[in-house]
């Protein structure tokens, strides 16, 4: 890790003020992306801006009946909090999957939304991917496995690394994001972008010396929603694929569907087929496995991950059998 | 010394009152308080750190290393060059320059200063690749293959003559790493010309045996010191070129230094498991007796180093060819790791004794058990089998292939094996002094193992005293020779040397308490902190006045190893219970059962812990670990412990270990063998949930998910 | 230690302190964006030694390191606390667990300088001069550790898990040791010992409790 000077900001305004230098500035929330991210020499800040103590930590109600998630809020504090399980059970759901009892301890939702990718090439090194300014993905041609089926376009295959994406654009979710020129709202499913040659270094909108500040999910209406992750360790691993689906019912018929899944594509992928398939029917089980073909007929995978396509099916049908209230395996 | 004639006779007491019992680990206060100090935690005074400059690249020649910049680095106190130009470097990972300074943070920035320039040359990193004529050579000298054992028994048309059935496939094993939670690495500090090394190491004496040929000292001017290390598996053994690296760095700077690997480094250039392929060609009878076995292997040690393992493995084949291959590729060598060779000879046969059995439509317990080879004191798989099946509820197992519906699949399996564990020549010194104190050295070390414990059993087990009477000094080479601890050896030399010099100053402190007591020394006995007459307890003397008649001079002894106290040979079966979830193709364990035996168990309770370790390093084997080298590049993609997966606390099953005891045939070694068969009972509790066969390791869901494909549409499984 | 402190766990009075600077305060205003600015906005310190203050086990500790030095480095190379293991250095395998103000925390993935002000407990603060912690004994008496260099990670976890659930199911247990892995094999047992332990360990202590402990105390 290269040395770095540090900046304790103590308000947001403090840290969009930090962020500005010559060199290069990296805001630090829970550090369980970032630190890593420096041991490695992936990145190599000149200067860190604390955010912990600058940024909001509390989850509060808003006017129209949703909740506002401060971007410091723990992994842990959003699973455990009360009003978050009731009103949006997918996300608490995500929330104790993600990481550890540590990591969870540590995390906070903006790092959660901000991490950069798990991508084995970019984490090392040795490899100068896309991502690093280099020119090919190492991916293409080599150990592909654990990388995208979906938006494979290139020029980056990675798959967006973040749990509580998924849901957030499952619920609808808004991002607020504070910069030198104030703050602005994007949506979840708006904030994240696939891979272009121009865009490739970082996997959203947020332009330099802006920092998320916020998560303002929606009220959730009559919804029913559900979760899944299909992980190789019941211990601490990253899903191979998941879903949330938000599903609005129209009586005991599925209104409009929301399916986004998670772990298969370079941003949180949403569904527009499976979405199809289910707006109209019944809640049951046969609804659930039409989706779920729907959902991967457009799967493009690469030389090393077709697996995953299976897995991404299983993930869309138990996370609609979970939102019907049904056994899933 | 008129008694001297009675030294040869050195026998296990027939009642024990420590030996076999559940002891507590005696370092466990130390360990769980955190005050046990391993190499990692050693702090010097005026101590700096270290760091190695390595090869990014698979396969290069270096064409300069210029140390200028590192050198005026802030904080840099040495800088060494390990390789010159022109040298060439066969892996990712090779060491090619050091540096040290007075903090780790800046010997890392320092060792980033190193200039190394390079010409990179063509790499191998894929074991078939390499078997290609036409392939990139691993080294610019020498060859990608070379000849490997060959076998021939019996005579293999005769035996494919008499089999009623042939299957014919391929089978593999991957390659892992020990993942030594320690990672390797030395604290070295010089005094004038005298080296003390703390090293994290599997054998102190063979450490400074290696310190001492490749500094080119007196073995006599290094000290070795092991108090607590983090584990070895294997991969520990000698100084490696961190050590060295480290001692050249301590010299030039005139300080002690720490040289600790860290997680990537410890991937790549510590050890690892070869990779085993076999393509077999085996026959059964009508009747289910196995008839022919015509195997061709090859696997990788990585750069030059071979990669044997036994094969058919345990059953009898009759008649059998084996011939193997050797083949080198651009990644790191292998080093010993947990029961070399039994892992991957053991898989490759066991799959296959279930493909064979289903030809035969015999139940695999039953077909294990017409081709084991008889009971034997070392042979107990037939007991075991039974035995077994019985305690696993083995009779619910249902044919291949779950046929409850849904998607979750059950499935049971079996597998055995067999290991050495034999003993040879520790020596140990004991003193037992005027005031009733006694101190026994032995230049072993403890891995984790229970050394420590077990050598405080045996000496407060033959002098009757209790446990918290002696003073254990071990892991040090200030102390008698003992052997480096690999291939099960350690309890099996350790407790001989221990019962025989304990044994040894015992009788002479019978000698001199006698007259005392009024019994012949050889009619006393030394029991419960008492020296008494064996017929005769009333005629007795506590321990400390016992001790008290020596006066000044304390009763020193020597002792060394000696056959007839421990034994060689160990057999064992594993089952296994899993889910198969076909919708995903993850496996889950729900339970394994360990049958093992070892001989004379010394402590139960840390022999039991060594069973369960072996298992569960067995679970990782079979679903988890993997060192992936990107097929492009020759370089680790998962040098971490973020994708270089092992199991957590939610993955691990329930295990159930019944040892075996066997007084009779002495201490035996149980560090390996349980680790053998656990994988290929799981990959055969994976054929029998979902009918499909994975013949290689790791188990992962991909491979899962294509097998019942393949087995869906009709293909071979 | 103050008692009082702020929602952030640092107190200003130790945050002006540790940063060496006085006047500071004034820097954080309501003003816009580009008033900071004007100010320089907040205080820029390192990147070389700068000085530390940590509460390691109730006792105070002054250090002068480098903002990049995590709160594991931190304690093991500069303090001698080596009880807790530096393993995977980057979050994935526990053996530096450490209880940072309730909550178990991985120090190789906490920076040092991140956590002034807060109450850090290390596998060396639970044991007393002559009695093992309830866990640890109970590490002992069913050998839950072999080699041991996971153990104090371990042991450090499952204090955490009995402190929030004194009467842990093995499923929690479960969950709670996940973030922690051993080579050797022995989580049979540790899951032994975390059962055995709350059998013993009872509700958490005051002392056990980290709000309560105090410089005086340690």
């Amino acid at each position: 890790m290269k040395a770095f000077a540090y900046v304790n900001a103590t308000n947001e305004r403090e840290v969009v003020a930090a962020l500005k230098t010559d060199g290069i500035a990296l805001p630090l929330a829970g550090g369980q992306d970032l630190l890593a991210r420096m041991k490695d020499y992936i990145d190599s800040p000149d200067r860190i801006v604390n955010v912990k103590n600058a940024l909001d930590t509390t989850v509060t109600s808003t006017p129209e009946g949703g909740l506002k998630i401060g971007a410091a809020v723990k992994i842990i504090d959003l699973y455990e909090n009360q009003q978050v399980a009731r009103m949006y059970p997918a996300l608490n759901a995500a929330a104790i999957e993600i990481g550890t009892p540590q990591i969870r301890h540590q995390a906070t939702v903006g790092g959660n939304i901000n991490q950069r990718p798990r991508c084995w090439y970019y984490r090392n090194e040795e490899f100068v991917c896309y991502k690093k300014g280099g020119s090919r993905c190492f991916a293409v041609d080599g150990e592909n496995q654990y990388h995208a089926i979906f938006g494979n376009d290139g020029p980056s295959h990675i798959v967006h690394p973040s749990s509580l994406a998924v849901p957030f654009a499952a619920y609808g979710a808004r991002f607020r994001v504070l910069g030198p020129k104030g703050d602005r709202e994007i949506a979840a499913s708006d904030f994240f972008t696939m891979p272009t040659l121009a865009s490739v270094l970082k996997e959203n909108v947020l332009e330099d010396e802006e920092i998320l500040t916020h998560v303002i999910l929606p009220a959730p209406g009559n919804v029913r929603s559900g979760h899944y992750e299909v992980r190789y360790k019941a211990s601490h691993d990253w899903p191979l694929a998941f879903t949330t689906v938000v599903l609005t019912m129209n009586g005991n018929r599925i209104g409009s569907a929301r399916v986004v899944l998670g772990a298969v594509a370079p941003v949180p992928w949403r569904s527009k087929p499976a979405e199809a398939a289910l707006a109209g029917k019944p809640l049951n089980e046969d609804t659930a496995m039409l989706a779920a073909e729907a959902a991967v007929s457009e799967a493009k995978p690469m030389s090393g991950n077709a697996y995953k396509v299976q897995m991404a099916k299983t993930a869309v049908k138990r996370a609609i059998m979970r939102a019907a209230g049904l056994k899933t395996v | 010394m008129t008694w001297g004639w009675r030294v040869a006779k050195y026998t296990w007491p027939e009642k024990p009152t420590l030996l076999s019992t559940r002891v507590l680990r005696l370092d466990g206060p130390d360990k769980v308080a955190g005050r046990a100090r391993y190499t990692y935690d050693i702090n010097r005074p005026g101590m700096i750190y270290g760091r190695i400059v390595r090869s990014p690249y698979p396969h290069a020649r270096v064409t300069s290393i210029d140390l200028a910049a590192a050198q005026t680095a802030p904080g840099v106190k040495a800088v060494v060059a390990y390789r010159n130009p022109g040298d060439e470097v066969h892996y990712q990972g090779d060491p090619v320059a050091a540096v040290a300074a007075d903090t780790e943070e800046r010997a890392r920035d320092a060792a980033r200063l190193v200039r190394v320039r390079w010409e990179p040359l063509p790499h191998v990193s894929i074991e078939a690749q390499a078997m290609d004529a036409a392939a990139p050579k691993w080294s610019t000298t020498q060859e990608n293959t070379r000849p490997g054992v060959r076998q021939e028994t019996g005579n293999l048309e005769t035996g494919f003559n008499d089999a009623a059935h042939v299957v014919e496939q391929t089978y593999s094993t991957h390659v892992i790493t020990h993942v030594c939670l320690e990672t390797h690495g030395t604290v070295c500090e010089w005094d004038g010309d005298k080296l003390t090394a703390w090293v994290s190491t599997q054998g102190v004496h063979q450490c400074a045996q290696g310190f001492a040929q490749a500094l080119g000292i007196p073995q006599a001017n290094v000290r070795v010191i092991t108090q607590y290390m983090g584990g070895g598996f294997g991969s520990k053994f000698a100084p490696d070129s961190q050590g060295i690296i480290c001692a050249k760095l301590a010299k030039l700077a005139n300080a002690p230094v720490k040289l600790m690997l860290d997680r990537k480094e410890e991937h790549l250039d510590t050890g690892n498991r070869p990779s085993a392929f076999a393509h077999i060609r085996a026959g059964v009878s009508a009747e289910g007796k196995l008839t022919a076995f015509d195997g061709r292997s090859w696997g990788t040690g990585g750069a030059g180093a071979g990669s044997n393992f036994p094969l058919p493995y345990l059953y009898q084949f009759p008649n059998r060819k084996r011939v193997h291959t050797d083949v080198y590729i651009n990644a790191g060598q292998q080093r010993a790791m947990r029961a070399p060779g039994h892992p991957q000879g053991c898989f490759l046969t066991e799959i296959l004794m279930d493909e064979l059995a289903d030809r035969v439509k015999i139940d695999p317990v039953e077909f294990r058990i017409r081709n084991a080879p008889p009971i034997a004191p070392n042979a107990q798989w037939i007991k075991y089998f039974q035995e077994g099946a019985r305690r696993f509820g083995w009779e619910k197992r249902h044919p291949t292939g779950d046929p409850t519906p849904g998607p979750i699949k059950t499935g049971m399996g079996v597998s055995a094996h067999l290991w050495g564990g034999a003993g040879r020549g520790s020596t140990a010194h004991v003193d037992i002094n005027p005031d009733g104190s006694v101190v026994v050295k032995c230049g072993t070390q403890d891995l984790g193992t229970g050394t420590r414990t077990i050598v405080t059993i045996v000496a407060a087990e033959t002098l009757g005293v209790p446990m918290n009477a002696i003073t254990t000094e071990i892991g040090d080479t200030q102390y008698p020779f003992s052997g480096g601890s690999g291939g099960s050896t350690t309890a099996a030399s350790v407790s001989p040397a221990i019962r025989v010099t304990c044994t040894d100053a015992l009788n002479q402190l019978f000698a001199k308490v006698a007259p005392t007591v009024g019994v012949q020394p050889d009619d006393l006995v030394a029991e419960g902190g008492r020296i008494r007459g064996a017929t005769d307890a009333s005629k007795s003397v506590a321990w400390k006045d016992a001790c008290k008649l020596l006066g000044t001079e304390p009763i020193s002894v020597d002792g060394k190893w000696q056959d007839g106290l421990s034994g060689a040979g160990t057999s064992g079966v594993q089952f296994s219970e899993v889910t198969v979830d076909i919708e995903t193709g993850i496996v889950r364990i729900k339970r394994i059962l360990a049958m093992q035996d070892c001989g004379l168990i010394v402590d139960r309770l840390t022999a039991e812990s060594q069973v369960y370790g072996g298992v569960i390093a067995a679970i990782n084997f079979a679903l988890y670990e993997d060192r992936l080298l990107d097929r492009v590049t020759g370089q680790m993609v998962n040098p971490n412990m973020e994708f270089y997966l092992l199991a957590g606390m939610s993955d691990v099953p329930q295990i159930d270990v019944v040892l075996n005891d066997m007084p009779e045939r002495g201490v035996i070694g149980i560090g390996e063998p349980p680790t053998v068969s656990t994988a290929s009972a799981i990959a055969n509790a994976v054929r029998n949930a979902t009918g499909a066969t994975i013949r290689s390791l790791p188990l992962h869901p991909h491979k899962v998910l294509a097998a019942i494909e393949q087995q869906r549409a009709g293909g071979t499984n | 230690m103050s008692d009082k402190e702020d929602r952030f766990g640092v107190s200003r009075r130790d945050f002006l302190k540790s940063a060496g600077v006085g006047g500071l305060a004034t820097a954080v205003t309501s003003a816009g964006v580009t008033d900071v600015e004007a100010q320089a906005g907040p205080r820029v310190i390192g990147p070389g030694d700068v000085p530390v203050s940590l509460t390691v086990n109730g006792k105070r500790l002054e250090l002068r390191i480098e903002p990049r030095v995590t709160l594991l480095d931190a304690l093991r190379n500069r303090a001698d606390l080596t009880g807790n293991k530096r393993v995977c250095d980057r979050g994935s395998c526990g053996a530096c667990t450490m209880i940072v103000d309730g909550r178990t925390a991985y120090s190789c993935s906490t920076l040092a300088i991140d956590v002034q002000g807060k109450q850090i407990r290390t596998v060396e603060g639970l044991a007393g001069a002559n009695t093992l912690h309830p866990v640890q004994q109970a590490f002992c008496d069913v050998d839950a550790l072999m080699c041991g260099f996971c153990t104090p990670g371990f042991v450090v976890a499952t204090v955490a898990l009995l402190e929030k659930y004194p009467n842990a199911t093995p499923e929690q247990a479960r969950r709670e040791l996940d973030g922690n892995i051993c080579r050797c094999g022995t989580f049979v047992r540790i899951m032994e010992a975390a059962m055995k332990a709350k059998t013993v360990a009872g509700p958490p202590t005051r002392q056990a409790r980290w709000g309560d402990m105090g410089v005086a105390r340690g």
